[in-house]
């Protein structure tokens, strides 16, 4: 009968076996997983250096969307003070995030790279209203700052906010012919600004990127 | 297939399939038509090909070998074999496409055609992937208004020149030309003259690309977020059909639909942007009812009960023909039906009326023996049209006459009082004074003097008589003389016309004194008994009144409540101010509408109801054509459908009229109407499609069949005399309470010819006294040479009554 009693006992010894080998868990959320560069995370809307919107609302986000998740509506620019270049701006832009898959389709169909993901996860939220995100917490600040709806959660790490997934052009932005063929982002005010990955010209950015450093 | 070729028909090869196609076609239609697309932008359907953007080229294999030719001017030639898809035409394509994209700018994202628009589609099919060219673009000033309704972005412009040709071909008011030359070349209109057309709103739907766009749509959505439903037009009784678009619960926009019968496709611009006041905000969406001040919001309950009540006790003290009931013409079939029945059946009068005193004899209108389709218009040989200026009231049919007198060469014989829109075209015009059209007719018939030659081109059939009031001063009698003279001519249709929208479907639906439902006749004893027994109840005989009649009923105390169905008579009636003070002393009004109006605000009981787009049913136009019309929004809050407002107060009257869906009713018109026999909404919704059906059908009888009787009246004389008659866009509310149109309202003038201006001492542009039969207004006078001398012509409803009397007087003011 003993060798029954043997058997359990091995069941602790697997146990005890695990106490010394290398621990692959993280203790989330004091300390959090580097991410996959290109993670996808909770959207931003950008800005151009100047501070103008770079969203036009176009609404070919909302239109490719699979989840139906954006709504946008466009208007015309104000003239005196226009909100993007061009003649039409995006005046609502909402994106409801329990519907939302992460599929960063948005962010690929957007023909100015306004709408980029970020590394943040964290969303949430206390009521369902509160998940859907309005150009208030989507738009970023014209210096660049990203705004959090629940900027005091503790489980906010705010600097993934600046982390943009924004390596999704296959040709420059701006159509022109020199950049051809060349793989670049754009800049944009405060979010975006990545080292090139592997195999990516980093001698294909354009020179403006310089100038929205600062 | 067998090698002989039928009539009429050529044999033709295409990508090596052969085929037959009628013979004279364009290539390009006949490919089509076989299922060969061949892209294009210049070519249109509707227009005659120019050839000008070259996107059609396809190889012809011809004695001299095979060439490159534009499809869209190419005609099919028994033995044609043509390559759609060879290599060279690619190339071509592909060349077209890359040249037409040099100066076009990248604004797809924030153009409103991107999504739908021909010149994306055919560059995705049939275009480069790249382009050789890297310079910088033309550039125009961003869009610049043509007119209130349109924008045009030159930028965009592919020059395909089908805007132009539209305004000069189709709508005749060639206000947009192409100026300049080279890539510099581009469309406008000419110095300080507006695109102010009728008609402007096809062009944006016709332009292969974004560079015409339209102020009420622009930005506001991109078509992947439209939902679309195929409707019936809902603003006068030609009877368009319109695609509705709407997202977010809002309509945004409404597009023609090219259906044969009807629009060919076109649509005017009161069509087509007046749908802005179903989006208003001045929208009823509770019920309201009389109170200290004013009219007070109220539960449907309380306005349910007070409304059926009012109504008993008048009925108890004063006997049924004590209530009166008009309006119907501005709903659909359902509702108008349901109308008709709740005020015949459960109150039991015999007093109702859809038409508002402007109309004709409801009989002339409903049943005319030898009646015509618009589509007669096509194989005319001649026409008349003495009646409204079909321009202002009926615009697409002007558009179909138009076609008839240019494109297909029909002679065109106008009388009117004044110019219209298509004296242009006219072979004969016939001016007269109100008053005296009766002289005129008699001198036509008898082809006394000038009127001698357009007698000569009416008696040369087929003829298509258009019929209807010319004036709101002239009594119903003139029309009805005039579709009498027109039965007389040889091989002649008449097609008698009034404009509201659905006054034709009203009228079938029994909402008249003298008509049942199905065109049936109400002094008919066998027609209302067989419809008492449908309907379980008794069915007054037809002695009831008209709406004159019920307004002198209201004046004389014989009528003492009167149900509104979206009819406004104090301002719609010729002679507002008398409705209005009629209207004011009616003990109750009870009125179903979607606003509040002049007459809603001496009501004692309002209901919020569903409109256009909000509710679904027939309409039925003035050929008696029946159509769907679709639902595809909600509509305000509390607002609900007329016939279910009607079913609530009639339950509570202690009766029903068995109205528990629109459909429901449908199904019992179908039953009841003895004309509407096979008219469903199941034959509506697939057999017939697009082009609605026209009743009676084969299978269905029309109890009446109603012959115009001439009733010759001495002519009038008098100094001075008014022509009183509609404009395009006037104080209505469909026009009113959209923002588009509300701004493209005349302001009012009296018209006076320069002589008689000139015995009464008044200049262009001043200020004069113009007093009728009932009231007198401060105006500004305006000249008009093509009114007879002792005419003066008042736009109607733009704010100014004088009555509607024949007589005039005119003054200058220091
Ligand atoms: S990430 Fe995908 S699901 Fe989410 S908003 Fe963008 S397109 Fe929609
Ligand atoms: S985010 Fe990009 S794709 Fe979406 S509406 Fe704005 S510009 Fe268009
Ligand atoms: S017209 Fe067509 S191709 Fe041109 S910008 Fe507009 S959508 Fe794009
Ligand atoms: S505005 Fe449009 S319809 Fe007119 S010529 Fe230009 S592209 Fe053609
Ligand atoms: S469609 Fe034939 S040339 Fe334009």
């Amino acid at each position: 009968m003993a060798w029954r009693y043997l058997k359990q006992v091995e069941g602790f010894w697997v146990v005890f076996r695990q106490m010394f080998k290398p621990r692959v868990t993280t203790p989330y959320p004091k300390v959090k997983r580097v991410k996959p560069q290109r993670f996808h995370g909770r959207h931003v809307l950008n800005r151009y250096p100047n501070g103008m919107e770079k969203c036009i609302g176009c609404e070919l986000c909302a239109g490719v969307c699979p989840a139906r998740c954006i709504y946008v509506r466009g208007k015309d620019n104000p003239v005196d003070e226009p909100v993007s270049p061009g003649e039409r701006y995006g005046f609502i832009y909402e994106i409801n995030m329990l519907r939302c898959i992460f599929c960063a389709m948005c962010v690929e169909a957007c023909p100015t790279e306004a709408i980029t993901m970020t590394q943040l996860f964290e969303m949430s939220v206390q009521g369902r209203e509160d998940a859907i995100y309005t150009r208030s917490e989507l738009l970023m600040s014209p210096d660049g700052v990203v705004p959090h709806p629940q900027p005091q959660s503790k489980f906010n790490d705010l600097g993934e906010l600046t982390l943009a997934d924004g390596w999704m052009r296959a040709t420059a932005a701006a159509g022109r012919a020199e950049y051809q063929g060349i793989r670049h982002w754009t800049p944009t005010a405060g979010a975006g600004h990545r080292p090139p990955e592997q195999g990516q010209a980093a001698d294909g950015v354009p020179e403006t990127e310089e100038e929205s450093e600062g | 297939m067998s090698d002989e070729a039928t009539p009429g028909m050529v044999k033709i090869t295409i990508d090596g399939r052969e085929m037959q196609v009628p013979a004279g076609d364009l290539l390009i239609a006949a490919a089509e038509k076989a299922g060969t697309y061949i892209p294009r932008f210049c070519w249109h359907s509707r227009m005659k090909p120019v050839g000008l953007c070259r996107m059609c080229l396809v190889e012809v294999e011809g004695p001299r070998g095979t060439m490159l030719t534009t499809s869209c001017t190419m005609q099919v030639n028994d033995g044609m074999v043509v390559h759609t898809e060879s290599d060279v035409v690619k190339k071509a394509q592909e060349g077209v496409l890359e040249f037409l994209l040099i100066n076009h700018p990248l604004d797809c994202p924030v153009c409103d055609k991107g999504g739908e628009c021909p010149l994306q589609d055919q560059t995705v099919s049939f275009g480069p992937g790249e382009s050789r060219f890297v310079e910088e673009k033309r550039h125009f000033e961003k869009p610049i208004p043509i007119s209130d309704l349109v924008l045009l972005d030159r930028e965009r412009c592919i020059l395909c020149a089908r805007c132009t040709r539209f305004s000069e071909e189709i709508s005749g008011d060639p206000l947009i030309e192409f100026v300049e030359r080279g890539s510099g070349t581009q469309v406008l209109t000419f110095p300080d003259e507006p695109f102010a057309s009728y008609f402007s709103g096809n062009t944006v739907q016709i332009c292969p690309v974004g560079a015409l766009t339209a102020t009420a749509y622009r930005f506001r959505a991109r078509p992947w977020d439209l939902q679309a439903a195929e409707s019936t037009c809902p603003h006068c009784s030609v009877g368009c059909r319109i695609s509705v678009q709407s997202s977010q619960n809002q309509v945004l926009r409404f597009q023609g639909v090219d259906v044969d019968s009807t629009n060919q496709g076109w649509l005017c611009d009161k069509g087509r942007f007046g749908f802005e006041y179903l989006n208003s905000p001045d929208r009823l969406s509770t019920p309201k009812m009389a109170g200290d001040d004013g009219l007070q919001e109220a539960s449907w309950i309380d306005a349910l009960d007070a409304a059926a009540s009012g109504l008993m006790s008048i009925i108890d003290e004063h006997g049924p023909g004590a209530v009166a009931g008009i309006g119907g013409a501005r709903g659909t079939n359902e509702e108008a039906y349901a109308f008709g029945k709740f005020l015949r059946s459960v109150v039991g009068t015999g007093h109702l009326d859809a038409q508002i005193g402007d109309g004709l004899e409801p009989r002339l209108l409903a049943a005319p023996a030898d009646r015509g389709l618009i589509g007669d218009l096509e194989k005319a040989s001649s026409i008349l049209v003495w009646g409204p200026d079909l321009k202002e009231e009926l615009p697409v049919l002007y558009l179909r006459v138009r076609r008839a007198a240019t494109e297909l060469g029909a002679k065109l014989v106008v009388a009117h009082p004044r110019r219209t829109g298509l004296d242009d075209v006219a072979t004969h015009t016939l001016r007269y004074r109100p008053g005296a059209g009766q002289d005129l007719l008699r001198r036509l018939a008898a082809g006394e003097g000038d009127a001698g030659a357009a007698l000569a081109a009416l008696k040369e059939g087929p003829t298509v008589v258009i019929t209807g009031l010319a004036g709101l001063t002239e009594g119903p009698d003139l029309a009805e003389a005039v579709a009498a003279f027109g039965r007389d001519l040889p091989d002649a249709t008449v097609l008698p016309v009034a404009r509201r929208s659905n006054v034709f479907g009203a009228l079938d639906m029994g909402v008249s004194p003298a008509l049942l439902p199905g065109r049936a006749s109400a002094v008919d004893d066998g027609a209302r008994a067989t419809l008492s027994g449908h309907w379980g109840a008794d069915v007054p005989d037809g002695s009831g009144r008209d709406t004159a009649g019920i307004i002198e009923g209201l004046e004389a105390g014989a009528i003492r409540a009167v149900v509104l169905l979206g009819a406004d008579p104090a301002v719609d009636f010729p002679d507002p101010a008398r409705a209005s003070a009629a209207l004011a002393g009616a003990e109750l009004i009870v009125a179903i509408d979607m606003f509040e109006s002049v007459s809603t605000s001496m009501a004692t009981v309002v209901f919020p109801a569903l409109g256009f787009t909000e509710t679904e049913g027939t309409v039925t136009n003035l050929e008696g054509r029946v159509q769907k019309v679709s639902r595809l929004l909600p509509g305000p809050g509390g607002a609900r459908p007329s016939w279910e407002i009607l079913e609530d107060v009639a339950t509570r009257m202690g009766g029903s009229i068995g109205a528990t869906s629109a459909g429901v009713i449908a199904t019992e018109i179908e039953k009841v109407a003895p004309a509407y026999a096979g008219a469903t909404w199941d034959a509506l919704n697939t057999a017939f499609g697009r082009d609605g059906i026209v009743v009676p059908t084969a299978d269905a009888t029309q109890p009446i069949e109603y012959v115009p009787v001439d009733r010759p009246s001495a002519p009038v004389q008098r100094d001075l005399v008014l022509h009183l008659a509609r404009v395009l866009y006037d104080g209505g509310t469909t026009v009113q309470r959209g923002l588009s149109l509300a701004k493209l309202a005349a302001e009012p003038a009296v018209y006076i010819t320069p002589q008689d201006a000139h015995r009464l001492g008044v200049a262009d542009g001043s200020a004069v006294r113009l007093s009728g039969g009932n009231g007198s207004a401060e105006l500004t006078a305006r000249f008009d040479d093509s009114l007879t001398p002792g005419a003066v012509y008042l736009p109607f409803n733009l704010g100014i009554s004088v009555g509607s009397g024949l007589e005039v007087e005119l003054e200058a003011l220091a």
